[in-house]
């Protein structure tokens, strides 16, 4: 099983959000799960990306423990998209995209640039914006750059965070179609939290927040 | 906050016992302490993440961030520092002629520069400067980024933001001021020059010049680029300290802005009345 989620707990100081987790997700699945204002939906994203301290539990994507993971190997595999900012404020777009290549892997400079149009052809993404700088972006810009940053990296665990604010269906739609085909290149698995019911139509399971739990939704 | 707001809601009668005294002297203390461990413990994360420069890739995406730094801090500086060191150096020669004979002064130029300009009023203004126009800036950046959440950011990129945020700042503060105490130094001559000049068009450039390149020794510099790296790296590290505490309000910036810049002015006239001390007790 490529995502295998055990018994995770997550707590804040004075409160429990999520106790004894069990999810199984397959290989290019997507997988959307309804949440709502405050119910943990952007901390069950980060809780499986390992990206929050003292959570107990196990999360294992390709056999491969997330929670202790070392982080640079982590980012490898693991792309997060913000619901809200998310970039790096000293960087233009393109550079935020980039920074994970050059950061952690040796690929060529050219090979990251093409890379990166290529996303963005796919994405529908206009080339110009890669020069502005986050904050000259709107909402849906700024999650559209965050998806990118995201997938740049190719992925095995793509989680996005209420990817729907400001789009209208068809973007969404058409974004969602491209994730699928993106699946086919790339074998991941796509966590989305959403309060969209067209994404949850045309996820292949959805959940619901339930009782610190995930209740399969149909 | 409550515990915090009965600690400053204290009775007269509290205020001036013994205890009430004793804290009143201690927590301060305490205070620095703690404050001056935490700036040590953010040097040996910044040296530690220096290890990081040794990947070529990585060492690139430094490398643009350092140059922004040194750019904004001290290139940017050159007008500002040019000016100041324009009018000190005509009111420090203006003043001397009040004071000393011209020959004394002309047979003395070299000694009198190195001594006021060269070793104390060039570190010192380079220094107010860079808190001034910089340091503040990167005070208000470090806590932008924090109200944006962008250390989780990095964080969650596997990137430890020490090397993106902190790094460029804890090594082009050092290059940076030491350029503006250069520019200084070069203005100040330029016009102390021209002061001469117009009262004596017969005086050589050359000489005057020639006259300071002799008292500069290799020890002067020395001192002067202990200053500086010392100075400059200390500011820097103050700023981004500071920064970093912001967590929710915008409010906390400000409060960051006006603790950092005291901590810096006074972190840095110390450094430089020490080290002449040192340096320059006979």
């Amino acid at each position: 099983m490529p995502l295998f989620v055990n018994n995770l707990n997550i707590e804040y100081p004075g409160k429990v959000l999520f106790k004894d987790l069990q999810v199984e997700v397959e290989d290019q699945k997507i997988v959307a799960v309804r949440t709502e204002v405050l119910d943990g939906g952007t901390t069950l994203l980060k809780g499986l990306a390992g990206m929050l301290d003292g959570i107990d539990g196990e999360v294992r994507l390709d056999g491969l423990d997330l929670l202790h993971m070392d982080p640079a190997q982590r980012a490898l595999k693991v792309g997060y998209v913000y619901e809200q900012q998310g970039l790096v404020s000293l960087y233009d777009c393109f550079q935020n995209i980039a920074l994970p290549l050059q950061f952690h892997t040796t690929t060529r400079n050219e090979l990251v640039e093409t890379r990166i149009f290529s996303l963005c052809e796919k994405f529908n993404v206009d080339r110009q914006l890669l020069n502005e700088y986050p904050h000259a972006l709107n909402d849906v810009q700024c999650r559209m750059i965050n998806l990118l940053r995201a997938l740049v990296i190719e992925p095995k665990l793509l989680l996005v965070d209420e990817l729907e604010g400001g789009m209208s269906e068809k973007v969404l739609g058409d974004t969602i179609d491209t994730l699928r085909e993106e699946q086919k290149n790339n074998a991941m698995i796509v966590i989305i939290t959403t309060a969209d019911d067209l994404l949850l139509d045309q996820a292949d399971d959805s959940y619901q927040i339930d009782d610190k739990k995930l209740r399969a939704c149909h | 906050m409550l515990d915090q707001q009965s600690d400053n809601l204290k009775t007269p009668e509290e205020s001036l016992s013994w205890s009430g005294i004793g804290k009143a002297i201690l927590n301060p203390i305490a205070n620095f302490y703690h404050v001056s461990m935490e700036i040590i413990g953010l040097i040996s994360v910044a040296l530690k993440a220096s290890t990081l420069l040794l990947n070529r890739r990585r060492r690139l995406l430094f490398y643009s961030l350092f140059q922004r730094q040194v750019y904004n801090a001290g290139v940017s500086a050159l007008y500002v520092n040019g000016v100041i060191g324009f009018l000190i150096g005509t009111l420090l020669i203006s003043r001397l002629f009040d004071y000393l004979p011209r020959q004394i002064i002309e047979d003395q130029f070299g000694q009198i520069f190195v001594v006021v300009v060269f070793r104390e009023l060039g570190p010192l203004i380079s220094g107010i400067i860079l808190i001034a126009r910089s340091a503040t800036a990167i005070t208000s950046e470090i806590g932008y980024l924090r109200l944006q959440r962008e250390f989780q950011v990095l964080n969650g990129l596997g990137i430890n933001p020490v090397f993106l945020f902190l790094l460029p700042v804890f090594f082009a503060f050092p290059v940076s001021l030491f350029l503006m105490f250069i520019y200084f130094d070069v203005v100040v001559f330029l016009s102390s020059f021209a002061v001469v000049w117009v009262s004596d068009p017969s005086i050589s450039f050359t000489g005057l010049l020639a006259n300071i390149l002799s008292q500069i020794t290799l020890n002067e510099i020395a001192i002067n680029a202990v200053k500086a790296i010392l100075g400059g790296m200390l500011i820097g590290i103050i700023s981004i300290y500071f920064g970093a505490k912001v967590v929710d309000s915008f409010t906390e910036v400000t409060e960051s802005i006006s603790k950092a810049t005291t901590a810096q002015l006074l972190v840095f006239f110390i450094i430089n009345v020490l080290l002449s001390l040192l340096a320059y007790t006979q």
